[in-house]
């Protein structure tokens, strides 16, 4: 596929918003690289889709500035930034064809006819949808809308496509499939995407970048590798991936629960070696879950992968939990 | 009318039944619920006519206070029959209705001489008993076989004296005139005393109007519609008077004084041609309260029961008797007093009883 | 197969039998009855219709109906539209207020309605006096007692009936597919025309449906604003009831207005499921 369009850079220089006495984003500061796969990631309030809408024009900023490319977007109305939106629920035209849904953004730019023809077929190639271009919507599956909305969105090349938790209306299969798809016309077309999800396994499959939001601020930023090898707070620990926390010294460590070794009592052997007895042991198939109460820590989470070694520990059995130095991160959280 | 009846009986039984406990409270209930649509209509009905009681089929407003004070007093007392009201307008076609439907509800109606020619025909109306009714106390003519007329109405015109301070309007040929006299003026719509007056306006003389020349008449009611807004009913014709919206007006004749009063005497009444209307009681076929009717008759024609009305409504007696005896200044009021009788014509009820359907849908054709 | 006396005689059946009973009785007894004296009243045949080609005041009175009806449903739907879509767009607290005053509007009866209408705008009503006063004009307007005045009276009375379902569709569309729009580069104008308006015209079809066939009854508005000078058929059916006593004209004449409304929702069913136009689910 030929290039689309210029993918832009966006800036958001101490974006803030008040409702009220509600402050739903606060003073943050955001560098989005031109051609980035960029993830919002929070719970629900987290201020994720606030500040989405903003960098859309839906939503006026309380203060702080918002440049695309190093110029101020802040004032400018959400017809005129140019941005490809695909939202949540999809929000296609109801009473427009897949075809005339696509063509929209070109046909109220008022493009020439055969422009806009060569340019809808070939967004409909790109989601594959050749055989529904005269359907309406509501004769489409969930998974099919979500490609009409993305052709829709970029069939204008946006520089920057702004994405609301676009796969949650899939179920759980095709949730997969369509994050392959989505990663992969990312790749080809190289526009910067802004994915905003509550999903941090989405997060971690598609994203260069990820930021975790909470309360309205940026808890963490980062890779996916980074942020889940060197999470720096207990919530960035624990909102991506499972982690267990220990306390030593004043201070706080993470530990991912697959970066321990458990071993019958008497066999562990490492750097840092506990004991414990086993609560519970679940199977998985690709892991075996065990929860082992260790003194004066608690319970402590511990994944094996299910083929290594032979029958499960059963509940009650002494074990030794050992790690490597550098698996238990120090975070910044006071203990 | 009858599955109305049949439900209002239904319930009567139920509620007996119920009350006696040989229904149980849901059956009675459901029927209740199950006649509730029907019974909303049923119960807000009229006056309900049984023997023993006269029902007398009015227009509303201060008729009824007038007819108990001039009539049914004296009736009663006379009687000991009391009288009831209808108040919703014995218009021919609710006469007719009532009639064809078999239930009868109303004695007497308070209507038009030209009603008892129609519906007469029509075999709608029990004829009056003159052995009762007393031909002699009514106008000559007045006394027809289905009906008989106990006051008079009638048609005139009023006009905004500022309008015309020098040289008032006093004939139909000016009301028709507006040349001579612009403005707006008004008209009845359904045709009574609006036709009369266009002739007597084109030149036709009091006394050769009937047969209406109807051609003749609609072309002049025609050539000044542009300047004409017509009215329904007597308070709207009244209305567009003291609202100022028409430089001259048609009005109910004996709504005039008080006009004159309620403008403080800015709009004038002209009696000069006025249309002189004989009302008429007349008796629906069947009538629940039976010959009594005729003795309640009787009662409005007397003297005192004609004056009362003049003084309560405004409305003319009929009785010869009542028209002497009638206050010097209440004369310029009266339209047949006798200052005013050589001046205005005799509606003919016989012409208008056979011809109103054609005349009024003409009418609302040259006029709509 | 000796399931399917089940299906059709089903408990709900049972329970709504005695209302379709009564609704028969009650409702299509009557309808019945006219349709009989159209062609009965007052010798048997279709002797009553004909007159609608032969009369030609009855042709103008029809005439003067519809196109009566047609324009003051026009203004009021494009009215209700715009009030709808303000109340749409404002807050909760001023949208309870200004869904009170509508309803409101409905407990006033149509005769004093008409009667302020003359105090307002007739010959010497408050307005043509203030403008009078202010010398703005010499001689007052005719705003009343004339078409124009039936016309005010009219789209008066039915701006709330067009607002109510025009303010359901409204409120039903999602309010992401115009940002959507926005988003996607059309201007507002574009949006309203090209996303909003289409979104909303189950509830202007409804609306003028609505509109159209109440207006068609309208008797007092016309008989009074209208100086007599405006005959509309419910008039008219009334004076040849009450007045003239030609029933079978009368018959007639309703009977065509009934199936003069049903041709008209047979033919939007063409266009649209009727279900859509009456919020019964979506299509």
């Amino acid at each position: 596929m030929a290039e689309l369009g210029k993918s832009g850079s966006l800036q958001l220089k101490a974006l803030t918003k008040h409702y009220g006495t509600f402050t739903a984003v606060e003073n943050v500061d955001l560098e989005i690289q031109s051609g980035e796969f960029l993830t919002l990631l929070g719970p629900s309030g987290s201020g994720k889709t606030t500040l989405l809408m903003m960098m859309a024009g839906f939503q006026d900023i309380t203060s702080g500035d918002i440049l695309l490319d190093g110029r101020s977007i802040a004032a400018m109305p959400a017809e005129k930034r140019n941005f490809g939106m695909v939202f949540q629920g999809y929000a296609l035209f109801p009473h427009m064809t897949v075809r005339d849904n696509i063509a929209y953004p070109l046909s109220v730019r008022k493009r020439p006819k055969a422009e806009i023809d060569a340019r809808v077929g070939e967004m409909m190639e790109l989601v594959r949808l050749g055989d529904f271009a005269h359907r309406l919507p509501k004769e489409l599956s969930g998974g099919q809308q979500q490609r009409v909305a993305l052709a829709r969105a970029l069939c204008f090349a946006p520089p920057v496509l702004l994405l609301d938790e676009p796969l949650g209306a899939l179920d759980k299969n095709l949730r997969t499939e369509v994050q392959a798809q989505l990663k992969d016309i990312h790749h080809r077309i190289g526009t910067t995407f802004v994915y905003v999800t509550h999903d941090q396994e989405e997060a971690l499959s598609m994203s260069d970048r990820i930021v975790i939001m909470r309360n309205g601020h940026i808890e963490q930023l980062g890779t996916p590798t980074a942020l889940y090898q060197q999470p720096t707070t207990r919530f960035a620990a624990s909102f991506l991936g499972k982690s267990n926390f220990l306390h030593r010294d004043g201070a706080v460590y993470a530990l991912r629960p697959e970066k321990i070794d458990l071993a019958a009592a008497g066999h562990g052997q490492g750097a840092n070696k506990v004991a414990g007895i086993v609560q519970s042991v679940t199977y998985f198939g690709s892991v075996l879950k065990y929860q082992v109460e260790v003194l004066g820590m608690g319970l402590i989470e511990v994944d094996v992968d299910a083929w290594r070694g032979g029958a499960p520990l059963p509940e009650h059995s002494p074990v030794d939990l050992t790690w490597a130095d550098n698996a238990a991160v120090r975070l910044n959280d006071q203990s | 009318m009858h599955d109305k009846q049949f439900m209002r009986e239904s319930l009567l039984q139920g509620a007996q039944a119920f009350q006696a406990g040989k229904m149980g409270r849901r059956s009675f209930l459901a029927l209740c619920g199950m006649a509730g649509f029907a019974s909303a209509s049923v119960l807000a009905g009229r006056a309900e006519a049984a023997a023993g009681e006269i029902v007398m089929w009015n227009w509303g407003g201060q008729s009824e206070e007038c007819h108990t004070s001039a009539i049914g007093n004296a009736f009663t007392a006379e009687t000991g029959i009391p009288l009831k009201f209808d108040t919703s307008g014995p218009l021919q076609g609710k006469i007719k209705e009532m009639v064809d439907s078999g239930n009868v509800t109303a004695d007497v109606c308070d209507g038009d001489l030209f009603d008892a020619v129609a519906l007469g025909k029509t075999g709608h109306l029990e004829p009056i008993d003159y052995t009762v009714v007393d031909k002699a106390k009514t106008i000559d003519g007045y006394a027809l076989e289905f009906g008989v007329s106990i006051i008079l109405y009638g048609y005139a015109f009023m006009y905004d004296t500022q309008t015309y301070p020098d040289g008032a309007p006093s004939t139909w040929a000016d009301f028709f005139d507006t040349t001579k006299f612009p403005g707006t003026r008004s008209l009845y719509k359904w045709a009574n005393g609006s036709l009369e007056a266009a002739l007597m306006a084109d030149g036709v003389a009091k006394d050769a109007l009937y047969p209406l020349d109807m051609d003749r008449a609609l072309a002049k009611i025609k050539a000044i519609k542009a300047d004409t807004i017509y009215w329904g009913s007597g308070a709207e014709a009244q209305q567009m008077i003291v609202n100022g919206e028409v430089s001259m007006g048609m009005v109910w004749q004996n709504r005039g004084r008080s006009i004159e009063n309620d403008t403080n005497g800015r709009y004038k009444l002209v009696t000069n041609q006025a249309i002189a209307m004989p009302g008429a009681y007349i008796v629906p076929k069947g009538n629940p309260g039976g010959a009594a009717v005729m003795k309640f008759i009787a009662t409005a024609q007397s003297v005192q029961a004609q004056l009362d009305l003049f003084a309560c409504l405004g409305m003319t007696p009929t009785n010869p008797e009542a028209i002497a005896a009638l206050a010097e200044a209440d004369q310029p009021y009266s339209i047949t007093s006798a200052a005013n009788l050589p001046n205005v014509v005799m509606n003919d009820p016989t012409w208008w009883g056979e011809n109103t359907d054609a005349a009024v849908n003409a009418f609302l054709a040259a006029i709509s | 197969m000796s399931a399917l006396p089940r299906h059709v005689l089903n408990t709900g059946w049972i329970l709504v039998l005695p209302f379709l009973v009564l609704v028969v009785a009650l409702f299509l007894g009557p309808i019945v009855n006219i349709l009989w004296l159209s062609v009965s009243e007052p010798t048997p045949g279709l002797g009553n219709y004909a007159k609608l080609f032969t009369s030609d005041s009855l042709g103008r009175i029809i005439g003067t109906t519809v196109r009566i009806c047609v324009i003051s449903t026009a203004i009021s739907v494009a009215l209700g539209y715009s009030i709808a879509y303000a109340m749409v767009h404002a807050a909760d607290a001023s949208r309870n207020k200004m869904l009170g005053l509508l309803l409101m509007s409905f407990w006033i009866s149509v005769l004093v309605r008409t009667f302020s209408w003359l105090m307002l705008l007739g010959r010497n009503g408050v307005v043509n006096n203030g403008l009078e006063a202010l010398g703005i004009i010499s001689q007052p307007i005719s705003f009343m007692r004339n078409e124009l005045g039936v016309l005010i009276g009219m789209v008066h009375y039915m701006v709330p009936y067009a607002v109510l379902p025009i303010l359901a569709s409204m409120q039903s569309i999602d309010g992401r597919v115009v940002q959507a729009s926005r988003s996607l580069g059309a201007t507002g104008a574009q949006t309203f025309w090209r996303v909003y308006l289409p979104l909303t015209r189950a509830g202007i079809v409804a609306a003028s449906l609505l509109v159209f066939i109440i207006n068609l009854g309208f008797y007092v508005v016309p008989a009074v604003l209208g100086g007599g000078k405006v005959l509309m058929v419910a008039e008219y059916i009334s004076v040849q009831v009450l007045v003239t006593l030609q029933w079978g004209t009368a018959a007639m004449l309703a009977a065509l207005m009934l199936f003069g409304v049903l041709a008209l929702l047979f033919l939007m069913s063409r266009f649209m499921k009727l279900s859509t136009v009456f919020g019964g689910g979506k299509a």
